[in-house]
């Protein structure tokens, strides 16, 4: 196997994650804002910001992190704190499309979580190409959304104020994530380099 | 550090989620009613109900709607609600004197739904029962509403709930796939429910055979009659499904001009599979367009349920001929014409100077003739052409000369 070869295509696996993160950042901007609006003020206004509530949903590590932590994670351990994190908000953005009343909201959501679901796609397929095993999706699996059952006769659920606040989290952690994966992304293609620099010198 | 210090600086940090409690929380209140709500705060916070306010929506209610009840509960009084202002709810928040939201409440204001109204149902091939309805009075509860179609053999008991429900701009529907029953009467209506209260539409009963409606009739042909040209010959079959029971359907014609706004109906057609449409317009295109009604299926005494129309069809009437007494002439003048435009070609081709020959020219020039009586109806007659050819590279401009051609 040619290393150079490997490293290339690796190279260009993370520089179109990267992409699809600028881009999914992009889109969940516009989201965000008809989100909000949907949940009504004073949630859509500036410099809102309720107690952060203590939710399965945001168990997950926070995306803020102190920098010596971040600058020194190794790339296996940056890639998976990467996949977990969006393997929970994935499940999370699915439940907020779900409790949604508004149809084109709705809609909108779900179409998020498929570039949602590309991303996590895509950051898992250069975890194996890098030869990291990618820990089972247990993340995902672990969160029980209490299921709102319609029944027959039973009108569709209403929201509560609890779950007005989780939905407004949810996006501002998905946000800071998005975020802060460009950098770890730049970060991942520096050290590639770097190490492959190394590796050259032997061969 | 106080615990206030601590509020502040922690902007994604864990905060207990109870630093105060909303009473009532996400309540789910009628329009016009009022309020008394409650915002209970922690001891561990160290504040004092009276520093406290409320806002709904983001916009502070006044002091004069609060009541202290004691050192660590504050009320505030709503009277005479409007419906929610979005569709997730009104927003009641207890705010601390700095401004920061301690706890929030949802409030879900609206009206319990009216009976639905305009319950109509068919069946389509008498295989499936779909109806329809529209919502009752203003239709605007502010809360989600579910409607469910229910329905029930009315000899045999059992309450079912119609399952593949759809909703458009037209209203709501849904419709009934399976183990459609004939020969024996359905009741059938509608369930509007929300969080405030039920209404149901009358029941309506019916018989699946009375309410049968077809595909449209199938292969749907217009032709002319012979040469005639103010008529024209419509033909169709039966709507394959069912047509062994369709012996007593009605069919109906309409038909119209290409760009003719109006549709002229055709209707007593009975049960034939043809029919001839006369006084219609030489030399037009029209458009025709069939549909069915299976009155009389199965014994069904109703006046049945017309389908949808066919796709149109469509024929134009032949063209009157006018001021032609020899009918071999036409026939004559179009292989003349086609024998010139080829002669033209090779003139342009070949004989220079004479590129502005065309079959215009040619018709200019029988103008003329007609006109100066010279060869009236003889150009018919014979195969022997003169016409003109405009030389400009000719000493003399202008200057019309003859060539006589015989096609071979």
């Amino acid at each position: 196997m040619d290393p150079s070869h490997n490293l290339a295509s690796e190279r260009s696996s993370i520089e179109s994650t990267y992409e699809l993160t600028k881009y999914l950042e992009y889109q969940l901007k516009e989201i965000k804002d008809v989100y909000l609006t949907y949940l009504g003020p004073p949630f859509n206004e500036k410099d809102f910001s309720p107690p952060r509530p203590n939710s399965t949903a945001l168990t997950l590590p926070s995306a803020a992190t102190r920098l010596e932590l971040w600058h020194g994670l190794e790339n296996q351990a940056r890639l998976a704190q990467n996949q977990r994190a969006y393997s929970i908000l994935l499940a999370a953005v699915r439940e907020l499309a779900r409790s949604t009343l508004c149809p084109s909201l709705k809609t909108s959501l779900l179409h998020f979580c498929t570039g949602l679901d590309g991303l996590l796609g895509s950051i898992s397929a250069l975890m194996n190409s890098l030869g990291y095993s990618s820990p089972a999706q247990a993340a995902a699996g672990e969160l029980q959304f209490p299921q709102r059952g319609t029944g027959s006769n039973r009108p569709a659920p209403l929201m509560s104020q609890s779950l007005k606040v989780e939905g407004f989290w949810i996006l501002r952690e998905l946000q800071s994530w998005l975020w802060r994966s460009a950098k770890d992304f730049n970060r991942l293609k520096k050290r590639l380099r770097a190490s492959s620099l190394t590796r050259h010198r032997y061969y | 550090i106080s615990n206030h210090k601590i509020l502040k600086a922690c902007a994604l940090c864990f905060l207990h989620p109870d630093v105060a409690v909303i009473s009532p929380q996400d309540p789910v209140l009628r329009i016009g009613s009022g309020l008394t709500a409650s915002c209970r705060l922690s001891p561990e916070l160290g504040l004092h109900a009276s520093s406290l306010y409320w806002t709904l929506n983001g916009v502070r209610l006044p002091g004069s709607a609060y009541g202290v009840v004691s050192s660590d509960i504050l009320s505030v009084e709503l009277r005479s609600l409007n419906g929610s202002q979005q569709k997730s709810g009104d927003n009641l928040m207890c705010h601390g004197a700095d401004g920061r939201i301690l706890a929030g409440s949802c409030l879900h204001v609206g009206m319990p739904p009216e009976k639905p109204v305009n319950l109509t149902c068919w069946s389509h091939n008498a295989k499936d029962l779909s109806c329809r309805w529209s919502v009752g009075g203003q239709g605007e509860t502010h809360i989600p509403t579910k409607y469910t179609l229910k329905y029930k053999l009315r000899w045999h008991g059992r309450e079912n709930e119609c399952e593949n429900y759809s909703s458009e701009k037209k209203g709501h529907a849904c419709r009934i796939s399976s183990k459609i029953a004939l020969f024996t009467p359905y009741e059938i209506w509608v369930e509007a429910t929300n969080q405030l209260g039920s209404a149901a539409s009358d029941i309506s009963s019916l018989d699946v055979l009375d309410v049968v409606t077809t595909d449209p009739p199938a292969n749907v042909r217009l032709s002319r009659v012979g040469s005639l040209d103010d008529q024209l010959m419509v033909r169709w079959a039966s709507p394959p499904e069912l047509k062994d029971f369709l012996f007593r359907a009605k069919y109906q014609i309409r038909y119209r001009t290409e760009d003719g706004a109006d549709w002229k109906a055709v209707d007593n057609i009975g049960n034939l599979t043809s029919c001839r449409l006369a006084g219609l317009r030489p030399g037009t295109v029209y458009f025709v367009q069939v549909r069915c009604n299976p009155v009389g299926i199965f014994g069904s005494r109703k006046p049945g349920i017309w389908s949808d129309w066919s796709h149109p069809a469509a024929a134009s009437t032949p063209s009157g001929e006018r001021g032609s007494c020899d009918p071999k002439a036409g026939e004559q003048n179009s292989t003349l014409r086609r024998e010139l435009k080829q002669f033209f070609g090779w003139v342009r081709k070949h004989a220079s100077g004479c590129s502005s020959m065309s079959i215009k020219l040619y018709d200019q020039w029988r103008v003329w003739l007609q006109k100066t009586h010279k060869t009236r109806n003889q150009v018919g007659k014979q195969h022997t052409l003169f016409f003109f050819c405009l030389l400009s590279e000719m000493p003399f401009a202008n200057t019309p000369l003859l060539y006589q051609y015989t096609p071979s």
